[in-house]
């Protein structure tokens, strides 16, 4: 780091003041926005931290000057996170962040329009993203990481503050989704639910008011939620909203939709095409494809192994092991097939051992009366 | 009743608790009295010895010995109260019983995982882990807690790959594909005996369901042998009988003395009220598992 003198380092410090101060006063939000964002690691706030570790004094420069003494609240926190940032001591840049953001909070509140809105969507992403890697940090020191869960009670805060008659209303879909990623982060995926209430039923939100980037994150994750219930028809419908009006370019999050979408629509009868597997990098799922087409019920059961840990990390695992019905439907089928080919008047009477014979055939040990109760079930 | 009378408004320090639940636990072999008067005394007093616990904190090993325990009561008397109740509805006692389990069962797991740094494995993790499974092998009927897709996330690799929670996976997976004949066999070849007392409600279902797909399915020139019958459901050939009786089912026999089930009877009923408690084959065996 080159030299810098105590002048160069006031000036820095004075210079980030008066564009906090003045992107508030003129309403910019794309100025005020970049002074938040620490994760974007951008020249200017790293080198803010640097100044703030030369000139030392910042807090009494904030206090003692009319410009900057309103948002003392605001700012010597953060000032105080950035330097903590900075060492990467992230569990005090944490703290000291959320401090901050409280301050914000109460001033956003008291001002009549929505023009922050996407510098409020900033800071609940760097509160999200700090705490994660606070917890990393507890973790490794082997103390229990609780900053994440901190982060949800504090969001959730931010979303009462936006649940309103207002216009900030809009962003709360935005809050919803931030939550919706610590939630299923930590696990604690049931408290999904309260935040899906208040969207989907009060009668303050209207879903077509949001933006389209937040609907489609928003349907992902609930598209998820119901895949985990394995309610297919609800799944099915919001993450095929979620794909078709995702951006086509962001591949990454097409590739995530797909992940889930793809169980979803194999399990009521409808296969991919492979080159989607291909061009998406769903390679996992090829063989189970396959398996389905082919009625080939080793390949299912293989392909169920070789992925088992990824599908059940997923939560896919038990909506794919029930294709195991699918597979002995197409099987049956071609065993039809063939044998009306053979002898079209006996067609329709199956005869059971020639079916056996044919698992036998296929590596499949299956005896007469498992065979019984799948004809049982595909009768229906 | 001889007691030493435990009051539950006291915190008691760890030893004590200890030396209560053993006490507690003792009584179970007692034959002075119903069953059901046993574990209602003993089921109040270990859902306060659960209660002294959590309000302790305590997250060690000893804990989770204790709570294995009390796991286990849960599972003997869930098997037990439904054998001593004859009728078709499940008691309140049995379906209070069934809460605590879940409970319980639920603070054994947040202990498993508090001790995850210090001990990676305990010795019958596995086991308790599988009774999760187990008690959600109908994905139809309520949901105690989280869906088995979203529990799995959560369940160490290790775990996953341990014998008891491979039987467990592979009974879910019978069981939902209707697969009478490998649930049956894989239950009396795999499952432990706490394992056989949670999954026995789910027998009867598919003992019921094996029944009416032989009963529709097989020709109606080629009556089912009750030996083979006895084999595929698990159950005593003398019970069988009885079993078929209760669906408005005739049995014959044949010029060998041979016992058949003619397939296809016009008298086939499900039959009203609850079914009788029938043997299993290869429960003694079971049986012999048991120690608290």
């Amino acid at each position: 780091m080159a030299y810098m003198s105590m002048g160069e380092a006031h000036r820095r410090i004075t210079d980030y003041l008066n564009r906090f101060s003045d992107a508030v006063s003129s309403q910019d939000v794309v100025s005020l926005k970049q002074l938040l964002s620490f994760s974007s690691n951008s020249p200017s706030l790293l080198s803010l931290a640097d100044s703030l570790n030369v000139f030392q004094d910042a807090n009494r420069l904030i206090k003692q000057s009319d410009n900057y003494s309103p948002f003392a609240d605001i700012t010597v926190p953060l000032f105080r996170s950035l330097q903590h940032y900075r060492t990467g001591n992230l569990v005090d840049a944490y703290l000291a962040f959320e401090k901050s953001a409280n301050a914000f909070i109460q001033e956003f509140r008291n001002w009549e329009s929505a023009w922050a809105l996407e510098a409020l969507y900033v800071i609940a992403y760097e509160i999200r993203v700090l705490a994660e890697r606070a917890d990393r940090e507890l973790a490794s020191n082997g103390k229990s990481p609780e900053k994440l869960k901190a982060a949800g009670s504090f969001l959730m805060k931010v979303f009462g503050v936006l649940a309103g008659k207002g216009s900030k209303r809009v962003g709360a879909l935005y809050l919803t989704c931030q939550l919706f990623k610590i939630y299923f982060k930590l696990g604690t995926v049931h408290l999904c639910r309260s935040v899906i209430r208040s969207i989907e039923t009060a009668r303050i939100f209207d879903f077509e008011e949001f933006p389209k980037r937040d609907k489609v994150t928003y349907m992902y994750y609930t598209g998820r939620l119901e895949v985990f219930n394995e309610n297919f028809p609800a799944a099915d419908q919001k993450l095929s909203y979620a794909l078709i009006n995702c951006n086509p370019q962001s591949e990454a999050n097409i590739r995530m939709i797909l992940k889930y979408l793809i169980p979803v629509k194999l399990s009521i009868g409808i296969l991919p095409k492979d080159w989607l597997l291909e061009k998406y990098n769903l390679v996992e799922y090829s063989n189970i494809v396959q398996a389905l087409r082919r009625g080939d019920l080793r390949l299912l059961r293989h392909a169920l192994e070789e992925h088992e840990d990824q599908f059940l990390r997923s939560g896919v695992y038990l909506v794919l092991e029930k294709l195991e019905l699918q597979v002995y439907q197409r099987l049956f089928k071609k065993i039809y097939i063939i044998q009306k080919q053979k002898d079209p008047s006996k067609a329709h009477q199956m005869k059971l051992d020639v079916i056996v014979k044919a698992l036998k055939w296929l590596e499949m040990d299956m005896d007469v009366d498992e065979l019984i109760k799948l004809a049982f079930s595909l009768d229906e | 009743m001889s007691a030493k009378e435990v009051r539950a408004s006291d915190v008691r320090p760890l030893p004590v608790l200890e030396e209560t639940l053993n006490y507690l636990l003792s009584l179970l072999d007692s034959t002075e009295h119903p069953f059901e008067v046993i574990h209602d005394f003993v089921f109040d007093r270990t859902r306060s010895v659960r209660q002294d616990l959590i309000m302790q904190n305590i997250v060690n090993d000893k804990a989770i010995n204790m709570f294995e325990k009390i796991v286990k009561f849960h599972v003997i008397s869930h098997h037990k109260l439904r054998s001593s109740c004859s009728s078709s509805s499940i008691s309140p006692l049995h379906y209070l019983n069934l809460e605590q389990l879940t409970k319980a069962l639920t603070s054994l797991y947040n202990l498993y995982e508090a001790n995850w740094s210090s001990k990676p494995i305990h010795e019958k993790e596995a086991e308790f882990r599988s009774f999760y499974v187990l008690l959600h092998l109908d994905s139809n009927g309520q949901p105690v807690g989280e869906s088995l897709s979203l529990w799995f996330r959560h369940v160490p690799s290790p775990i996953i790959k341990s014998k008891e929670m491979w039987f467990a996976r592979q009974a879910l997976r019978y069981f939902q594909m209707g697969n009478y004949r490998r649930f049956l066999s894989t239950v009396a070849a795999e499952a432990s005996y706490l394992q056989y007392c949670i999954i026995e409600p789910y027998i009867d279902e598919v003992r019921s369901l094996a029944l009416c797909c032989i009963h529709n399915c097989y020709y109606k020139l080629h009556p089912y042998p009750l030996g083979h019958l006895s084999k595929v459901l698990m159950m005593e050939e003398s019970d069988v009988e009885l079993f078929c009786n209760a669906y408005g089912l005739q049995t014959c026999i044949d010029e060998l003395g041979n016992k058949l089930l003619p397939t296809k009877q016009t008298t086939f009923c499900r039959p009203k009220g609850g079914l009788q408690n029938y043997s299993f084959l290869g429960f003694q065996q079971l049986g012999r598992q048991i120690e608290l």
